[in-house]
């Protein structure tokens, strides 16, 4: 795909005594970046969103290396602290002992967010792994067996997505009381195998009467063999695209039960923090540090997850490109 | 000797609407009948043409022979042998190994993330043979180098991909290729280097092929023999000497009639007069009826047979 896009004097350029400018202009260091951002995959957005992502995942590893993890217990510190250098409704002045400032129980806001944080990507990443497993299983089964499979397969996920999940989830986790992360987890899979079940069997229909899973048939290949070397090597760009939207909706999802206090009990999260402040009455003490910072990492979290995804529909789609 | 005997063959698609729609909107079931008692022989070595318009059913055929789709009705056995019907696998297996087949689309016809090597070898590798240099002696053969073994399809114009096509259906040294409009998506440039190269692997390695083609001009210069359908009916078959100079079917004549010439310009040509027919619902008797200048009471009763006259097999009532 890359390579019907590449400008033509990268080809000439490729001699190694091109180091002056050619015929073109271009110099040599010219011409190998041009190389380097011409593989899709190294697109800015989806540099910048991954790095986003990285960023959060790091800070949860270096956080747990450099800074004190059981200052997220009651009273690991003052209690209402502001960030360093904010005074609060008391006067107190935050101090570097607690960067972000505490809670109104004196727990520490960073060391929160360094738990918290790693905890709900891994609920959304988890969700989105065991949705996506599910979708390609019934996609596939649909798309390639057809007659009575598909129609039950097809009427069960159109019907799945229309109902709201956070309606059947507040009941479903109300009744079981305190969860685990990875119950949460598979309880979120149940809402979000439509989409990729829908999209994985569209593609496969289509790809099925392609020449060249026709001809693979012809040659006696199995059954396994057309699905997993010839298809689905051609879907792996849409996979990825739907596995980070998933992403995304199993956050929204996992946090939205948090902050109506649906989420896990014993294990922060950052929907956790904000509902916990939101309980305090953070909002009318004006303490901005405890519900602000969990909020700014969420937003960074969703704006890496769509620059992700906005990258790779540039790499499936190469009418995006721009050179 | 014939290598493909295909008798009485016919083929029936369920196009019925969904039940709960038959249910409310009381209607029956529908089916499209798009192959109907078609017979004809392929000699070994030779080529046979199928022509017709669009909807005509000779793709169909075409899948039906490779075992793509099965039969409704009727055999089609190539070597003695009844893919649809024969029981013992490795005689199945034998004889599949036999036929290949070249898609219309070259662009859809091969997998955009394989390597042209494995491509090419897929047909040998998928029965579990060995390919080492396989790809580059074919790609040599159908005249492309032997180092685009390495690249990917989309390196390649329209015509080099179907060059590939080519050599993946020589990869099992078949007998039999099916060849499915295999030029109608190429420059006309490029059609013609494409069936030069087919006809001369044919002398070269003795296949036989099954061209399938809209393509008057294709068809003329390609097949040793022609059979011309009609709404999933094969309504004349003859060389191609006889049946373009004379043809004796009148719908052979109108398609003749109406086909682009040389020698031509400027003359007036008689467009063709009505449109093919719907084949859920088609016309009683012989199937052309409604559009055939000579057609009587008796052609609206009755399907005419496909009889011989002279060097023709023609099905007409009125054909002499």
């Amino acid at each position: 795909m890359s390579q019907d896009l590449r400008p033509a004097p990268a080809d000439t350029a490729a001699a190694p005594e091109t180091a002056a400018p050619d015929a073109t202009g271009l110099t040599a260091a010219q011409i190998k970046r041009m190389k380097r951002f011409d593989n899709p995959w190294f697109n800015p957005k989806l540099i910048w969103g991954a790095g986003l992502l990285l960023g959060i995942v790091a800070l949860g590893i270096l956080g747990r290396l450099f800074w004190d993890t059981d200052l997220v217990f009651t009273g690991a510190g003052m209690p209402r602290q502001g960030p360093v250098g904010v005074e609060n409704i008391r006067g107190q002045v935050g101090t570097w002992a607690h960067p972000l400032g505490t809670d109104v129980s004196g727990k520490d806001i960073l060391a929160l967010l360094i738990v918290g944080a790693p905890n709900t990507l891994y609920v959304g990443v988890l969700a989105s792994l065991i949705g996506m497993s599910i979708g390609i299983f019934l996609g596939f089964s649909a798309g390639f067996i057809g007659g009575r499979t598909d129609d039950v397969i097809r009427v069960g996920s159109d019907v799945m997505i229309t109902i709201p999940p956070l309606l059947i989830l507040v009941v479903v986790q109300a009744a079981f009381g305190d969860i685990t992360l990875t119950l949460m987890a598979m309880l979120i899979a149940c809402f979000v195998w439509q989409s990729p079940t829908r999209l994985i069997r569209a593609q496969v229909l289509s790809m099925r009467e392609s020449g060249y899973v026709q001809m693979a048939r012809l040659s006696g290949a199995s059954t396994g063999h057309i699905m997993f070397r010839e298809m689905l090597p051609n879907l792996v760009p849409y996979l990825f695209g739907s596995f980070i939207a998933n992403v995304t909706t199993s956050i929204v999802t996992a946090v939205g039960l948090e902050v109506l206090g649906l989420g896990p009990q014993r294990v922060p999260t950052l929907g956790r923090v904000i509902y916990d402040a939101i309980n305090s009455g953070a909002l009318i003490q004006n303490l901005w540090w405890w519900w602000g910072a969990p909020t700014i990492l969420l937003a960074v979290m969703f704006i890496g997850l769509l620059l992700i995804n906005l990258g790779l529909d540039e790499v499936s789609n190469p009418r995006l490109r721009r050179l | 000797m014939a290598l493909v005997k295909v008798e009485n063959l016919s083929r029936v698609f369920d196009v019925s609407k969904p039940w709960l729609n038959r249910v409310i909107e009381r209607r029956p079931k529908a089916f499209l009948k798009a192959v109907s008692d078609v017979d004809f022989q392929i000699t070994e070595r030779s080529t046979y043409a199928l022509v017709g318009e669009s909807g005509s059913g000779k793709s169909t055929i075409g899948r039906m022979l490779v075992g793509l789709l099965s039969p409704t009705d009727g055999t089609v056995e190539i070597e003695g042998v009844d893919l649809a019907r024969e029981s013992d696998a490795a005689k199945v297996d034998a004889v599949r190994a036999d036929i290949q087949m070249i898609f219309q689309d070259p662009y859809a016809s091969l997998n955009p993330r394989w390597r042209v090597r494995d491509i090419i070898a897929e047909p040998v590798t998928a029965r579990g043979g060995d390919a080492t240099g396989l790809a580059e002696r074919l790609l040599e053969q159908v005249g492309l180098s032997a180092l685009d073994a390495g690249k990917f399809p989309h390196e390649f114009s329209g015509g080099q991909r179907q060059r590939i096509c080519i050599a993946r259906a020589l990869a099992s040294e078949p007998k039999l290729i099916v060849c499915d409009e295999p030029t109608s998506a190429l420059d006309v440039s490029v059609q013609a280097q494409v069936l030069n190269l087919m006809s001369d692997l044919k002398d070269d390695l003795g296949l036989t092929y099954l061209l399938i083609s809209h393509d008057l001009t294709v068809v003329q210069h390609m097949a040793d023999r022609i059979g011309v359908l009609y709404l999933g009916r094969l309504v004349e078959e003859a060389d191609p000497d006889t049946l373009f100079e004379t043809p004796k079917h009148p719908y052979t004549q109108m398609l003749l009639e109406a086909a682009p010439r040389m020698d031509g310009f400027g003359r007036e040509v008689t467009p063709p007069e009505g449109e093919i027919p719907n084949p859920i619902d088609p016309p009683s008797g012989c199937a052309f009826h409604p559009r055939c200048p000579l057609a009587t009471e008796l052609c609206r009763n009755e399907r005419p047979a496909l009889r011989q006259l002279g060097a023709t097999r023609v099905a007409c009532h009125f054909a002499e």
